[in-house]
């Protein structure tokens, strides 16, 4: 019963760190991001494969159901991870906005130094 | 402490229209405030679908085509943005579905003048829904800012007020309203309000005030912008020019 429970999460631990290798390998997941899911992959190895850090860090933590430990701390890191992930697509869609406002003033800066006007903006041409 | 803005002059400002599917009045808006300030006007389609940009430069405007819907705030910030890059001294604001009368502006460069105020808001009061005024009195409470009318978009902002809103800032905003007023208040510019005659839309429909649902959506958003900076209005929103000496 406890091998079983260990090996499994052995086996996510080794799966998780090798998706997130072939991603990262791929281009897929870039720098910090890499970095985090491989924590998360080694925390997962390191809990399945060695129980014992369960039981010594419940003591430690004073958490005294110590099984209940990695489903604290996995939870909490997912709510940090999704918060981060947030504040990122809020910093981006800043970027988006900014970006689309400048591309519309240059275009139009364009247009007047003798460009063709409307163009590329209205393909579906509403000037004929 | 802001600085006691100068009197605007309406020929060295730039009139920014935020426009979304309005090609069936903002010529005639666009005619029309030309007509009665003679400044430059320039209109921001907003990824509009019909030919509201072409309206628009056959009545003289000139023209931003925003690539991607960025709302009514978004598309108003591109025009601050553009005011403030080619050096206009300040920018008024209106709407381009004809509701707010062109013969009308004059009077917010007049109240500019003897409030020395950052922001001019025209209002019409009269005008307020039953939701609006629910809604605006708890918005009073919430902002601390004594304002009648928070989501008039007839509005006049000076030099300050434009190299504030043109920043990074202003830019995660959505509506051109509560967030934008606390923003100016945060760096202490004053904020003033003139009554102005307005007229019913004649098409389309306010984009905050579309439904219950939008409203309270709308006022939960509000909620969350105005405890984030809660001491922003309470700090220097009613205070007129008289603290910034």
């Amino acid at each position: 019963m406890m091998l079983t429970g260990q090996i499994t999460s052995a086996i996510l631990g080794i799966g998780l760190t090798a998706a997130i290798l072939f991603l990262v390998r791929r281009d897929h997941l870039h720098g910090p991001y890499a970095l985090w899911w491989f924590a998360v992959a080694a925390a997962t190895f390191a809990l399945g494969v060695f129980p014992i850090l369960v039981v010594w860090l419940g003591r430690l933590t004073g958490i005294v159901y110590a099984p209940v430990l990695p489903i604290i701390v996995g939870v909490s890191l997912i709510l940090i991870r999704m918060l981060k992930l947030d504040i990122d697509r809020s910093k981006q869609e800043r970027q988006i906005r900014r970006l689309t406002q400048k591309l519309a003033i240059l275009e139009q800066e364009l247009d007047r130094l003798g460009g063709h006007p409307g163009r590329d903006a209205r393909s579906d041409a509403d000037e004929a | 402490m802001a600085d006691t803005p100068l009197p605007l002059r309406a020929a060295d400002c730039l009139a920014v229209i935020p426009a979304r599917d309005e090609a069936a009045t903002v010529g005639s808006v666009v005619a029309g405030v030309r007509a009665a300030l003679g400044c430059e006007v320039l209109v921001v389609d907003d990824a509009s679908t019909d030919a509201t940009c072409a309206q628009a430069q056959a009545a003289g405007a000139l023209s931003l085509t925003l690539p991607l819907g960025l709302g009514a705030w978004g598309a108003t910030q591109a025009g601050i943005r553009y005011a403030l890059r080619h050096g206009f001294a300040g920018v008024i604001t209106l709407d381009a579905d004809g509701q707010h009368l062109p013969e009308s502006l004059p009077a917010l460069f007049e109240a500019q003048r003897q409030t020395g105020a950052h922001l001019v808001i025209g209002t019409c009061v009269g005008r307020l829904s039953l939701a609006k005024r629910i809604a605006w009195r708890y918005l009073r409470t919430l902002t601390g800012l004594r304002l009648t009318d928070f989501t008039s978009g007839l509005r006049l902002y000076d030099g300050r007020a434009v190299e504030i809103l043109a920043g990074p800032e202003a830019s995660l905003l959505d509506y051109q309203d509560v967030g934008v007023l606390m923003l100016l208040a945060k760096h202490g510019l004053a904020i003033e309000e003139t009554p102005v005659p307005m007229l019913p839309r004649r098409l389309g429909h306010s984009r905050v005030f579309a439904s219950w649902w939008v409203v309270a959506r709308y006022l939960l958003h509000t909620t969350v912008l105005c405890l984030a900076q809660i001491d922003a209005g309470r700090r220097h929103g009613h205070a007129p020019a008289n603290g910034a000496a």
